[in-house]
């Protein structure tokens, strides 16, 4: 699904990715676990087609990120990213339109699907000034699946949201996972990195570990160890 | 486009705005109207771009710092669709500001002119669009509506001063008369000047109508090209 090669990112004199290998595989989710500054949400621009490395390669459905296969990628930025003084609908239709969804008749069955799915029927109509931040959040969450990607990078979709909500999003994350849709999500919690298929722990661009979440607990020689002391082992090791 | 005329305010000033300015100028020239006629055509080019410039560049800030550009970039929509998507949806503001504007000058003011009124409307449309390109192309560069702000006394205020407003092209040094005749506002001053004082057609202005059509083809490739997809 996603093949990442030797990919160095630079943002002037700040090194964002160094060197990093990764491959994601169709029908998991990868989890990017890693502090401020990790490198985290270059590496999801970089997969979206927003940001080109300047070294190495990425191959996203077997190609170049480019603007052919946006229509096959959902894509939520770390920012809610959506017009605040329009309703949870009509940011929703906007996005499925950008997507290409044509039909009027189809783009409204979908539009209200999402809306359903994230929970936000009573308040669909609402302009986004007047929801919470976690609404927000599940609106930006539907913008993303409006058209159905096979393939989500969601920059840290849980932050912000109470433990409720959180909870929410991880069972519809399993059950995207469960119809073959791939995830790439990007988060800085542990409690997050939990329900990951596969973590990729991330420090100052460089990647330190890879693995199951029990492997890289286990990696350790502690089989009661947390993926905090997982985290905090590999970088000591590094 | 929605999303400015569900912001009431915004709206409410886009309209009050250039009639207050406008007024303010109608009522210093009261006891002089023969001046206000001969200056109206270059206050009607000056404000219509100010107007213009400050609604582009602050409304095309706000998209990039809010993330929503970046997001529309991440969709199937190519780079160029996505500048002219707000090239149209600023437009209609725009044009609104420089049809109020000319419409207030003409019909509030009473300014006093030969030419033919949508003669005066196209060329003063040219202008607009020109000044929306110039608008977002400049709001790339800025982090903020300070940084913005600041454009206005870089990218307008030579204009203004340069334009032949205050003392004719002809009259200034050398290499000021060099650059004032490569300015957009220069041409937009000189054709109206034209159409409005001395009763010319678009015919008769069109090599100034062509350089403010030069100018915002050039300034639409500008901004395409420096949307970066950050």
């Amino acid at each position: 699904m996603i093949a990442i090669e030797d990919v160095t990112f630079h943002f002037g004199k700040v090194l964002a990715l160094d060197n990093l290998t990764l491959k994601v595989l169709p029908g998991l989710s990868m989890g990017l676990l890693g502090p401020n500054g990790a490198g985290k949400s270059t590496l999801i621009r970089i997969l979206v087609g927003l940001l080109k490395p300047q070294r190495g390669s990425i191959h996203v459905f077997g190609e170049p990120p480019s603007i052919t296969n946006t229509s096959r990628i959902g894509y939520m930025p770390q920012l809610s990213a959506l017009y605040r003084e329009l309703s949870a609908m009509e940011n929703v239709d906007f996005f499925a339109r950008m997507y290409g969804l044509r039909s009027k008749q189809r783009r409204r069955e979908r539009v209200e699907e999402v809306i359903r799915l994230v929970n936000l029927w009573e308040r669909r109509n609402d302009p986004l000034l007047h929801l919470s931040g976690g609404m927000r959040q599940r609106v930006s969450l539907a913008c993303a699946i409006v058209h159905s990607p096979p393939l989500l990078l969601l920059d840290e979709p849980t932050v912000g949201l109470d433990p409720e909500l959180r909870v929410s999003f991880w069972e519809y994350f399993h059950k995207l996972t469960a119809s073959g849709v791939t995830l790439v999500i990007s988060s800085h919690t542990m409690d997050d990195a939990a329900h990951c298929d596969r973590l990729v722990f991330l420090r100052t661009g460089r990647l330190i570990a890879e693995g199951t979440p029990q492997g890289l607990c286990q990696a350790t020689g502690r089989a009661e160890a947390t993926l905090e002391e997982a985290f905090l082992y590999f970088i000591r090791r590094k | 486009m929605r999303q400015i005329i569900r912001d009431r305010r915004t709206l409410a000033l886009l309209v009050v705005v250039p009639v207050v300015v406008m007024s303010l100028v109608g009522l210093s020239f009261t006891e002089e109207s023969q001046i206000l006629d001969s200056v109206a055509p270059a206050l009607l080019a000056t404000f219509a771009m100010f107007f213009v410039f400050i609604l582009t560049g602050v409304s095309f800030l706000r998209e990039r710092m809010e993330g929503t550009l970046e997001r529309l970039l991440a969709t199937p929509v190519g780079r160029t669709d996505v500048i002219l998507g707000y090239l149209l949806g600023f437009l209609l503001f725009a044009a609104l500001q420089a049809t109020i504007i000319l419409l207030f000058t003409i019909g509030v003011l009473k300014i006093h002119y030969a030419g033919a009124l949508w003669e005066v409307f196209v060329f003063l449309m040219a202008l607009t669009i020109g000044s929306v390109n110039l608008g977002i192309f400049v709001s790339t560069y800025a982090r903020n509506e300070f940084q913005v702000m600041q454009f206005i006394p870089l990218v307008l205020a030579p204009q203004i001063f340069l334009s032949g407003i205050f003392l004719p092209v002809e009259e200034m040094p050398g290499y000021l008369q060099g650059l004032a005749k490569v300015l957009p506002l220069t041409h937009a001053v000189e054709g109206l000047r034209e159409i409005m004082l001395h009763g010319k057609g678009l015919g008769d202005v069109i090599t100034e109508l062509a350089v403010l059509v030069v100018f915002a083809v050039i300034m639409l490739i500008l901004a395409a090209t420096t949307v970066r997809r950050v």
